[in-house]
């Protein structure tokens, strides 16, 4: 159903009224509308919490924005001015680029936006930002842009809004003056403009992620008394930092300057010939300094343990790509640093640990349980239980208690926001598949994130089905597995009839583990991603075509999600685009493909 | 659960016994009971196996992975429990991760427990915000869930956990795991005051509380002791004996 968002409020008994849409809009930038931040703050603590709040700015400055995110607080933004694609990936909310669309050269730049949603509209006469009158709607007829991006404003009222949901199917529509007499918004007005749009029903939806920890019923903090306070100061400090303009420019200033970013989307033009079907891209991790996406997580959470004042980090690590990245942000920053690895993986990985060694941690080596990245995370934990005062664990993947999925989600987001405009650079339209390989699930959560809304997007997350998923050997959790709670998070777990955790297998230490991240378990669960198992021995075949087409030698982990693109490839059409996310580079499994793949040359 | 609150009137201490479900074999479990009982603890706690147990130390875990080895299960623990037919004079709480509870059903879970005559539950993973998960139905089974206090709890979470504390409170000693320790600080000492100025029911201390020093340190501080990693290793090297000097430091001083 189409949604509504009901803009420029100011008064407390227009917001009441306006509590049956789905959005509010607040308006910050001059206009006869124009509300304080206190007064909207005021104005939002009217509204049910499955309300979106927007504020609307016009070249505002990134600090302006934040703060009126924390203090309204707004869940999303809309931008009416000439603001950059630098500030919209700055602002960590959704984010809506408006546009007044005139003539057909007007579209053209609506379809390079790389925000998460356009809102069209006519050219505004006294101020940027609305004008009352309608656009043409035809205009839109061959737009390269997604119905679910696309909000429709311009002179909208409860006599034209059916004609503009009919001609544009967009994904809200919103109105302002036309709610208005004389230049005052009208409770009766406001009304009669929601149930045109929604019918009698006045059916509320609800967002699919809250701000408590969970995602849908999967998450939470099942953590003993022992960590509450100090996952409760995370997730404040968290919380804080987010919106802090200056932790996010430290932030991203590491991404570029050190990290290397960002990292092409690579046409892969072998890939796609010899498979016959989609055009192929791969986002490429695997450039990033230290070999994989570990990195863009671990500065983000080094930094706010500095930003904590805890000069401590404890990691764990499953292939090692963790334990080095940590390894060497503490190098960089120069913190105290423990690596727990299981002890089956430091034998599958030893290079990594000598690095992880030569960068100055110390790698502590668990021989319990299966030896790799579950229990390698319950000795982390005990670790940070004894040590809560001065240390930081540093999770590796977006699992654990809240606010860990979530916060690691956001720091891996940079995955999604760079392919999303990179290929509306590229091809001028979203993708039609993403794939990419999931463990606990951080490269594809970063990658998925900024994609869950656009439903033409299919979303395909691969996980390790070891000897095959009929098989006891495999970490295909979504597949296979049931719910549980494990290392903080109710998620999906392999465990046996009687709430024993088990062991999981996969040739890739890196997606050997048997729970996944909550926010992937919802995922599934609404249906929005799907998520499909690949054996070691496909992964194995993977790691050879991508080699041998493409001069990449991915990791065991990215090779799953390749293998699985072949599959997907398999039933798509030349004019068709697929995206694999390309996690890390295959230098650290050197030692298994000259095992596995020996005789080969 | 009762006279744990009488044994605090009378200006006795508790001393809370805790041991590993099937360590050694499930049909160990009886004979320790009947054992502990024997010699005057309080109450007993009963371990149930979990493969990733955090909150613990490795003496524990060990019990708890040869108990997993030998097969035990919450299912086989409750049922052992719920077959004996020996005179228990003390109440038996069962201490289990969150995880086996909601494989096997947190509704079945109490029932279980109430037919296996077990007056309370502590599940260490299971914090203050989610008790609702499982709260309503021990609750329904007349079940206590005992509630954990730590050094690092903040003082509006006191506040809130000892609002609903029933039975006893279980005051954890160490920022750290369950396990053996040397020395306990005087800080826990300070803490310990000031929950049980707080707390409505009587205040038991455990992890790290292994030797008749810590038991002298905290003795006026608090209501009872839990005492865990000791005992199981004693059971382990079949020298239960040496944990009796234990047990009388606390409970020889309560009046008969």
């Amino acid at each position: 159903m189409t949604k509504v968002k009901i803009c420029g409020l100011q008064e407390t008994e227009h917001v009441k009224a306006a509590a049956g849409a789905d959005a509010v809009g607040f308006v910050f930038a001059p206009s006869r509308r124009k509300v304080s931040v206190e007064q909207a703050a005021r104005l939002a603590a009217e509204l049910p919490e499955s309300v979106e709040r927007i504020g609307v700015f016009v070249n505002a400055d990134l600090a302006e924005i934040l703060e009126a995110i924390e203090k309204v607080p707004l869940t999303m933004v809309q931008l009416h001015g000439d603001e950059t694609g630098d500030l919209i990936r700055s602002i960590p909310v959704k984010v809506i680029q408006a546009f007044s669309v005139r003539n057909q050269k007007d579209v053209g730049k609506l379809e390079q936006s790389i925000a998460d949603y356009v809102l069209v509209d006519a050219p505004g006469i006294e101020y940027r930002g609305g004008s009352g009158r309608t656009f043409d709607w035809t205009l839109l007829e061959h737009a390269a842009i997604e119905p679910g991006r696309l909000i429709v404003a311009g002179g909208l009222d409860a006599g034209n809004v059916r004609g503009a949901i009919e001609s544009t199917a967009p994904f809200m529509v919103d109105v302002s003056s036309g709610v208005e007499r004389d230049g005052k918004k009208e409770t009766d007005k406001i009304k009669e403009f929601i149930k045109t749009v929604k019918g009698d029903s006045m059916q509320q939806t609800k967002g699919t992620e809250k701000d408590n920890g969970f995602f849908g019923r999967f998450g939470g903090q099942f953590v003993p008394e022992t960590l509450m306070r100090a996952v409760k100061e995370l997730e404040e400090a968290y919380a804080e930092a987010k919106y802090d303009p200056e932790f996010q420019a430290s932030y991203h200033s590491y991404l570029k300057e050190y990290v290397g970013r960002e990292q092409p989307l690579t046409f892969a033009a072998r890939l796609t010939e010899a498979w016959g079907g989609p055009r192929v891209y791969l986002k490429r991790e695997d450039l990033n300094h230290t070999g994989a996406h570990k990195i863009n997580n671990a500065i983000g959470q080094a930094l706010l343990a500095i930003r904590m004042g805890k000069r401590k980090i404890v990691a764990e690590t499953g292939a090692g790509q963790h334990g080095v990245a940590t390894a060497t942000i503490c190098a960089l920053l120069d913190l105290e640093c423990v690596i727990f690895m299981g002890e089956e993986d430091i034998r599958r990985q030893q290079l990594n640990v000598f690095r992880m060694k030569l960068l100055g941690a110390k790698v502590e080596s668990v021989t319990k349980g299966s030896a790799t990245l579950k229990d390698a995370v319950n000795e982390a934990l005990r670790y940070w239980v004894s040590n809560v005062g001065d240390t930081h664990y540093l999770i590796g993947s977006a699992l654990g208690p809240h606010p860990f999925p979530t916060m690691v989600r956001d720091f891996q987001s940079v995955i999604g926001k760079e392919t999303r405009k990179q290929i509306l650079e590229k091809e001028g339209r979203l993708p039609d598949v993403i794939l990419a390989c999931v463990g606990g699930g951080s490269n594809a959560i970063g990658m998925f994130h900024p994609f869950v809304n656009d439903e033409s997007v299919r979303l395909i997350g691969v996980e390790a089905a070891g000897e095959g998923v009929e098989t006891n050997r495999h970490a295909a959790t979504l597949t296979k597995g049931t719910e549980g709670v494990l290392h903080g998070a109710f998620m999906k777990l392999l465990q046996d009839e009687n709430g024993q955790v088990q062991e999981a297998h996969s040739i890739s230490a890196g997606l050997d583990y048997p729970g996944v991240g909550p926010e992937h378990v919802h995922l599934e669960d609404i249906g929005r991603v799907e998520y499909n198992a690949v054996t070691d021995e496909e992964a194995l075949a993977s790691v050879i075509s991508l080699s041998r087409l493409e001069g990449i030698i991915p990791a065991l982990e990215s090779a799953h999600a390749v293998a699985e693109a072949e599959k997907a490839a398999a039933g798509m059409g030349p004019e068709e685009i697929l995206i694999i996310c390309v996690s890390g580079r295959g230098d650290k499994d050197m030692a298994t493909y000259a095992e596995k793949l020996e005789g080969l040359a | 659960m009762k006279r744990l609150q009488t044994l605090k009137d009378d200006g006795g201490k508790a001393f809370v016994a805790y041991i590993m479900a099937g360590d050694g074999g499930l049909d160990r479990l009886r004979d320790q009971v009947e054992y502990l009982q024997g010699t005057g603890v309080t109450a007993i706690e009963i371990g149930i196996p979990f493969s990733d147990p955090v909150a613990d130390g490795p003496v524990i875990e060990e019990a708890g992975n040869r108990a997993l080895n030998e097969g035990v299960t919450l299912d086989k623990v409750l049922l052992e429990m719920k077959s004996w037919d020996f005179e228990l004079k003390i109440p038996l709480i069962v201490m289990t991760y969150l995880n086996p509870v909601l494989r096997y059903g947190a509704e079945r879970f109490a029932e279980s427990c109430r037919d296996a005559g077990v007056s309370a539950v502590i599940i260490p993973d299971l914090p203050f915000e989610h008790q609702q998960l499982v709260a309503p139905y021990l609750k329904q089974a007349e079940i206590t869930l005992i509630q954990l206090v730590t050094l690092t709890t903040t003082e509006n979470r006191l506040h809130d956990i000892l609002d609903a504390a029933e039975g006893f409170v279980y005051a954890v000693t160490v920022t750290g795991i369950t396990g053996v320790r040397d020395e306990l600080t005087e800080e826990v000492k300070e803490f310990m005051k000031t929950v049980r100025s707080k707390s409505p029911v009587p205040v038991y201390a455990g992890f790290g509380i292994s030797k008749t020093e810590h038991i002298d340190l905290l003795r006026d501080d608090v209501d009872g002791f839990i005492v865990g990693s000791a005992i199981v290793k004693a059971f382990h090297d079949n020298k239960i004996e040496d944990i009796e000097p234990l047990i009388d430091a606390v409970t020889h001083s309560n009046p008969v």
